[in-house]
């Protein structure tokens, strides 16, 4: 695909004439086969982000659900959607993610266990990459589903997940805004579903793309459904937004779906209205909504202790 | 430079099919078609195979996450493709290339048959394995774990030794096969990749430095360092052994060596980070271009190239036409 070998090429001559140079010079070769991943993880973030950008930006100018006098509050989630996708911590995660991974196989296999992949559980897949890509992508929104679920459910993890919620000028932006900690709990929670199915295959950059996009626009200040069926098939800013609404913060909440609904339509959690309420959490700290990322983290961090520490 | 070639090709142009007839190597094998060169494509997952006649890809074969090295089987009917995060050996039929099926076994990166055939070596370079199983069985018959990152091995022509470098460790080791015992652990230099024994001695690719260096076989011993460019990735011996190549990653070279003397001959320009490569009958390097997405096909005398477009991250590169040499079963002599 020509996008595909547009952005590699990319990747390569950054990796080429940029992290491979610098690698040298430190004496840091031995990370020289995994840099070209981290350029690629940097320039499809990038693409990502200002895709998202371009489609997002003038829907929410011309189909607002609500205006801003000011977008101040908006500022914050620019900052943690940039780290998320294009900056650091898509490249520690990967990092972290790799040495975990050689540690656990390292240590299967030392026990004459070989890791699996869901190919191998399900051999027809294989030689089919688009499907077992879809497939993959419906088993992680699953898992998503329930972790997103279970953090509204344990106290002390919504202290964390409060943060997500506190927006109440939610935008395209939003979607990456979490305590650093509830991304810490989610990359164990996909590390040990990746044991268990192996890493999807990372062919398809321009797929796991398409579904980073589906979550952000679902944040993105837009008076946008999908219709009856399309509402159905793919998670929307109207399903989100319900998720996002003042009653949905806390542990009765709605449409807990990342990418797909079925899992709300499955065990009775999903709210197709057709409404577009004010979103935020009324019971978090005003830092949480409108301070600054240090604050927000700092707080955040704050209650999770505190739920932690004082239960009752 | 493609005037230049295009001019030279040009009084060609009318004999070209008298002359393939005439120069055309003799067939393959009954059932083998076109020469066919399989490109590893490890960012993405697939092998290109690509018509070596016409220079185009006419398929691509599905793998599970990482393809990255091969090696032929001793009897020259399978040929395995390593799929290292995939945990799979892949098999295709080294003619045809048709896929053939594939085997569960632990992160292979990199490998080698014995010249005896006895053992089958296999790099983990995740896990920091080096595995060694039965040749005709490939049960496992012995794992070292000899340091970080195995990357490339290679062993002495009586099979008693092999000798694996440690990319994460900056050290080669070599194992005593006949006991299954580690013999030495030398530090080499920054990031020791490609690994060739010649002339009684083994030759070493550092890529942290800008070389690579001669070993002594026996003790580990470093006896020199010859300076061939910047990131010294991977290294290969002619059929003829008349030329030594040393892919160099950094610096976007490859470097001719002298086998006699290692004095540098020549450094062909090849940017677009070269890895492995393979030597065509007609003299052509077929080299794997990691950055650029492609397979050069460099012409060794003029020193130009042109290139194929392949997939992601090309890694390994197979030419069946090394199927007719006698004596080939590795990677390093092309
Ligand atoms: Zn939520
Ligand atoms: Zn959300």
């Amino acid at each position: 695909m020509f996008l595909d070998r547009f952005f590699s090429i990319i990747a390569g001559d950054i990796d080429q004439w940029l992290i491979l140079p610098v690698l040298y010079h430190f004496g840091w070769m031995e990370w020289e086969e995994l840099s070209f991943d981290w350029a690629l993880i940097c320039v499809y973030g990038m693409f990502a982000v200002i895709v998202t950008y371009a489609v997002c930006w003038p829907l929410e100018a011309l189909f607002p659900v609500e205006r801003w006098a000011s977008r101040k509050a908006v500022g914050v989630d620019v900052l943690y959607t940039i780290l998320n996708r294009v900056g650091v911590i898509p490249i520690v995660s990967f990092l972290l993610f790799y040495q975990l991974q050689v540690v656990f196989t390292g240590t299967l296999v030392d026990w004459g266990f070989v890791p699996p992949d869901l190919e191998m559980w399900i051999p027809a897949l294989f030689g089919h990459p688009v499907i077992t890509f879809l497939i993959y992508a419906l088993i992680l929104d699953f898992a998503d589903y329930w972790r997103h679920r279970l953090s509204h459910t344990f106290r002390a993890w919504y202290a964390l997940h409060a943060l997500h919620h506190a927006q109440r000028q939610m935008s395209f932006w939003s979607d990456d805004r979490n305590h650093i900690l509830d991304d810490l709990i989610s990359f164990v929670w996909f590390f040990v579903i990746g044991l268990a199915i192996g890493i999807p295959p990372l062919q398809f950059p321009l797929l796991i793309l398409l579904l980073r996009f589906i979550e952000s626009l679902s944040h993105a200040n837009i008076r946008l459904s999908f219709g009856w069926l399309g509402e159905r098939l793919l998670v929307s800013p109207r399903f989100h937004r319900l998720h996002h609404a003042l009653k949905g913060a806390g542990r009765k909440s709605c449409n807990y779906g990342g990418v797909f609904p079925y899992w709300d339509m499955m065990f009775g959690t999903a709210d197709f209205s057709d409404l577009y309420l004010p979103t935020g959490d009324a019971r978090a700290p005003e830092a949480l909504a409108t301070g600054g990322y240090l604050a927000q983290q700092w707080t955040g961090a704050k209650m999770f202790a505190g739920a932690m520490f004082k239960r009752g | 430079m493609i005037l230049r070639r295009t001019l030279f090709s040009l009084p060609l142009l009318g004999f070209t099919s008298a002359l393939a007839d005439a120069d055309a190597p003799p067939p393959l094998a009954p059932g083998a078609s076109a020469p066919l060169a399989m490109v590893m494509n490890s960012g993405e997952a697939t092998v290109s195979v690509i018509n070596m006649t016409t220079r185009e890809v006419i398929k691509t074969l599905p793998t599970y996450r990482e393809p990255s090295h091969w090696v032929l089987t001793p009897d020259r009917s399978k040929l395995f493709i390593c799929d290292a995060s995939g945990n799979a050996l892949f098999i295709v039929d080294p003619l045809t290339a048709q896929p053939l099926g594939h085997m569960t076994i632990a992160d292979p990166y990199q490998l080698g048959y014995t010249p005896d055939q006895k053992y089958l070596v296999v790099n983990a370079l995740r896990i920091n394995h080096v595995d060694v199983y039965d040749g005709v069985t490939l049960k496992l018959v012995k794992r070292f774990s000899p340091g970080k990152m195995p990357s490339h091995l290679d062993f002495s022509p009586d099979s008693k030794w092999s000798f694996n470098s440690m990319q994460g460790s900056d050290t080669l080791v070599s194992f005593d096969l006949t006991d299954m015992t580690t013999r030495w652990s030398v530090k080499v230099g920054p990031t020791p990749a490609g690994v060739l024994w010649h002339n009684g001695k083994i030759l070493v690719c550092i890529m942290g430095a800008n070389g690579i260096i001669e070993v002594d076989p026996v003790n580990g011993e470093i006896l020199r360092h010859v300076e061939t460019g910047k990131g010294a990735h991977n290294i290969f011996i002619t059929e003829n052994k008349a030329t030594i190549y040393v892919s160099n990653r950094i610096g976007g070279t490859l470097t001719a060596l002298d086998p006699a003397t290692l004095a540098v001959r020549r450094n062909y320009t090849i940017p677009g980070g070269p890895d492995d490569l393979g030597e065509a009958p007609d003299g052509k390097l077929w080299i794997a271009l990691r950055f650029a997405e492609a397979v050069a096909v460099l012409d060794p005398v003029s020193g130009d190239f042109s290139k194929i477009d392949v997939g992601r991250s090309p890694h390994g590169i197979f030419l069946n036409t090394a199927m007719r040499k006698p004596g080939k079963l590795t990677a390093e002599t092309l």
